[in-house]
């Protein structure tokens, strides 16, 4: 699956990366993909899975997904 | 020992060509802590009901904060106020940079400007030393070559100069401030005010220093050197440093929220071409700072290719990304920046300029602007060259240009027929770039910001929709009992909006950046507490920091009241109750109904009656402003 971390959520990739490509055996929980990645799933605002909003509860992600997270959005 | 204020004011008055120092004392300037408290003060005291906003009898309140100069990250702002030409309302803009903490260690907290000079000046400043200095040679020049021939000319290359440009000698009511080239009053009209008043430039130079005026200069310094620290270790100020606001736009359009082809849509399908990678890639040639902070927030540009754009006046944020690009159906990054530039150039607000040409495209495919009103361009969606033909036409107010530079309202009660409906205006300021159908307090506070529509006057909705985090806590901190859905417009959200508009509020009091504290939170709310001590010495908790912020509004919602101004104009455009018409919100508008109920417990959680939209006395009276009920009656 290919997961873009948004906004400020790259911070917490070493690499600091806005786009991981992770190879899934089998569909996962985005919550927990989220966590072995440090990326706190209680900053996450906004979800879309392939382009669609999603919640995170209950999300389930699956290799050839296209996954994008994003933390809430101030003024700019 | 200080309490973190000059304590004076320098008032030019540029009729008589006369210069005076007003001193005030620690009690005013605890009610009054600087930036919009004592500039809505100023103003309501110095200014007549229905002075004419591009008249000399207008005042133009320059004003430091309490914590503006201070080395600590993003206590860089200071306020412009005055009777907005663009709205008739209270008119206010915010700007960092360096010219508020340059005038601040010249010794004053601020500048009252009265009058009209009877040809082109410049005020120039070294400490107490003032002088008002022929400007004719530099009228009808762009900023650059004027801040180098004023630097040369006082042989000081180190003054930080405040500008107006063409846009401002041509009173463009949203025409806006510059100062060193990059950073802007773009709000309100601040520069139509001031190049109304022939008043080309002030040129301050300072050799002060922060810790003579504050209470306790050490501890300022080393919650200076905490914060500074921790920038690169905080995820939201790295970001701000590694992308600035130009990080914003993916995940804007994500959500549906991205304002499209003049708020139709809330996602743009050239968005890959104009988000940060494509920034980074393109456009970016450097990343600058404002006076003594950290995040260094903003770009730099450079493009030598289908456009040329020098790297003299900044790079274009988020807001003008927005504005110039989903919002005009634009994907042509460079050709954003190009209007960004044009922007600096001209000294226009990029915020109301983009709105304006998202106007007059709409109004040209509708058949009410036609070839023969654009020089036989055709002013379509997504048309660069059009773009930038409007922009240059609105600065020179040449052709059509001249009404557009008039601001949407004004340009629509002339055009006639939908046009109204095209003006994305509250209070005849055009909206900035966030969509109220997805976050709806960001809506509560376009309708009741006295300024007008402004994105800077609370927290915004998703900050406090989710429990667990960081923005979520400081909202708790500051009152918010609940998270509440981004989309929920209700009393409650009302009830939330308001505890978290004083805050704001506050924040441009004090002259805080909203990219530094809560919610942001690279400065927590204690620590914000911390520093009010640090620099005054006095023992104010959030509660009285809070409590400042609302003095502030109420001050500018009497003159308002004052101006005539009543819930009716409190409203926001009939676009925002339609549906979105794509993106992830696609079908989505807001209820008549509901934010009709919402604004009603607004006006309850701010104690002003929701019949007229007015504070009432008893409040007025508990915020240690009772004298301003006067002036209601």
């Amino acid at each position: 699956m290919q997961l873009h971390l948004g906004g400020h959520f790259n911070w917490y990739d070493p690499q600091k990366r806005a786009w991981l490509a992770i190879p899934l055996a089998a569909p996962v929980s985005l919550r927990t993909l989220l966590e072995q990645l440090h990326v706190p799933p209680a900053e996450v605002a906004i979800l879309t899975v392939n382009g669609r909003l999603a919640r995170l509860e209950g999300a389930v992600v699956s290799d050839g997904d296209r996954v994008e997270v994003y933390p809430a959005i101030g003024g700019g | 020992m200080g309490y973190g204020s000059t304590g004076k004011l320098l008032r030019v008055d540029l009729t008589r060509g006369a210069i005076s120092i007003e001193e005030f004392d620690e009690a005013f300037y605890r009610l009054y802590p600087g930036g919009k408290a004592l500039a809505a003060y100023l103003l309501l005291r110095e200014t007549a009901p229905g002075v004419d906003p591009l008249g000399p009898d207008n005042v133009l309140a320059l004003i430091n904060g309490l914590i503006t100069g201070a080395p600590i990250s993003t206590a860089t702002r200071f306020t412009a106020a005055a009777r907005s030409p663009l709205t008739t309302a209270y008119g206010e803009s915010e700007a960092g940079g360096f010219w508020g903490p340059e005038l601040k260690l010249a010794g004053w907290e601020g500048m009252v400007i009265t009058g009209r000079a009877e040809r082109p000046v410049y005020i120039a400043i070294k400490d107490d030393q003032v002088e008002i200095r022929d400007a004719r040679h530099l009228w009808g020049q762009e900023p650059a070559p004027v801040q180098a021939a004023i630097r040369e000319e006082l042989g000081d290359r180190l003054t930080r100069v405040l500008q107006t440009g063409i846009g401002g000698e041509n009173r463009v009511r949203y025409a806006a401030l510059i100062n060193d080239l990059r950073h802007f009053n773009g709000r309100s009209g601040m520069g139509a005010v001031m190049g109304s008043k022939n008043l080309k430039a002030i040129a301050v130079r300072g050799a002060g220093k922060y810790s003579d005026l504050a209470h306790d200069p050490q501890a300022v310094a080393e919650l200076g050197r905490r914060i500074a620290k921790r920038v690169k270790e905080h995820p939201q100020s790295w970001d701000l440093q590694e992308k600035g606001t130009p990080g914003l736009v993916s995940g804007l359009n994500a959500g549906g929220i991205l304002p499209t082809r003049n708020f139709h849509a809330g996602a743009f399908e050239g968005v890959d071409k104009i988000k940060w990678e494509a920034y980074e890639k393109e456009l970016l040639s450097a990343r600058r700072s404002c006076y003594a902070c950290a995040i260094r927030c903003k770009r730099e540009v450079k493009v030598d290719d289908r456009y040329q754009v020098s790297d003299v006046y900044g790079g274009p944020e988020y807001e003008t990304i927005g504005g110039f690009g989903p919002n005009c159906g634009i994907d042509d990054l460079q050709a954003i920046a190009k209007a960004n530039e044009l922007c600096g150039r001209y000294t226009l607000d990029s915020i109301s300029t983009g709105a304006v040409v998202a106007f007059a495209m709409e109004c040209f495919e509708h058949g009410l602007i036609t070839p023969a009103q654009t020089g036989g361009a055709a002013w379509r969606f997504g048309d660069a060259a059009a773009m930038l033909q409007i922009v240059d036409w609105i600065a020179h107010r040449q052709g059509i240009g001249d009404l557009l530079a008039e601001g949407t309202r004004r340009a629509a009660e002339v055009i006639g027929g939908d046009a109204r409906y095209f003006a994305m205006h509250v209070k005849g300021q055009e909206l900035p770039m966030h969509e109220p159908r997805g976050k709806v307090g960001v809506g509560l506070g376009y309708a009741i910001n006295e300024g007008g529509a402004d994105h800077l006057v609370a927290f915004h909705d998703p900050t406090y929709a989710n429990p667990n985090s960081l923005t979520f806590k400081a909202a708790a901190e500051l009152g918010v009992a609940d998270p509440l859905p981004p989309r929920e417009l209700s009393p409650r959200k009302a009830e939330a909006y308001a505890r978290l508009e004083n805050w704001s509020s506050f924040g441009k009091v004090i002259g805080f950046c909203y990219f530094g504290p809560a919610p942001r939170s690279l400065i927590q709310v204690g620590e914000v507490v911390e520093a009010v001590r640090a620099a005054s010495g006095w023992d104010f908790d959030k509660d009285e920091l809070l409590r400042i912020g609302e003095r502030a509004t109420n001050l500018a919602r009497v003159f308002n009241a004052r101006e005539g101004l009543s819930r009716k104009d409190d409203r926001l455009p009939d676009r925002l109750f339609e549906p979105l018409e794509s993106g992830a919100l696609q079908g989505i508008g807001m209820s008549r109904e509901e934010f009709e109920t919402a604004m009603t417990a607004l006006y309850r959680a701010k104690g002003w009656d929701p019949a007229t939209a007015r504070p009432t006395p008893e409040r007025l009276a508990a915020l240690g402003i009772g004298w301003a009920a006067d002036l209601l009656t």
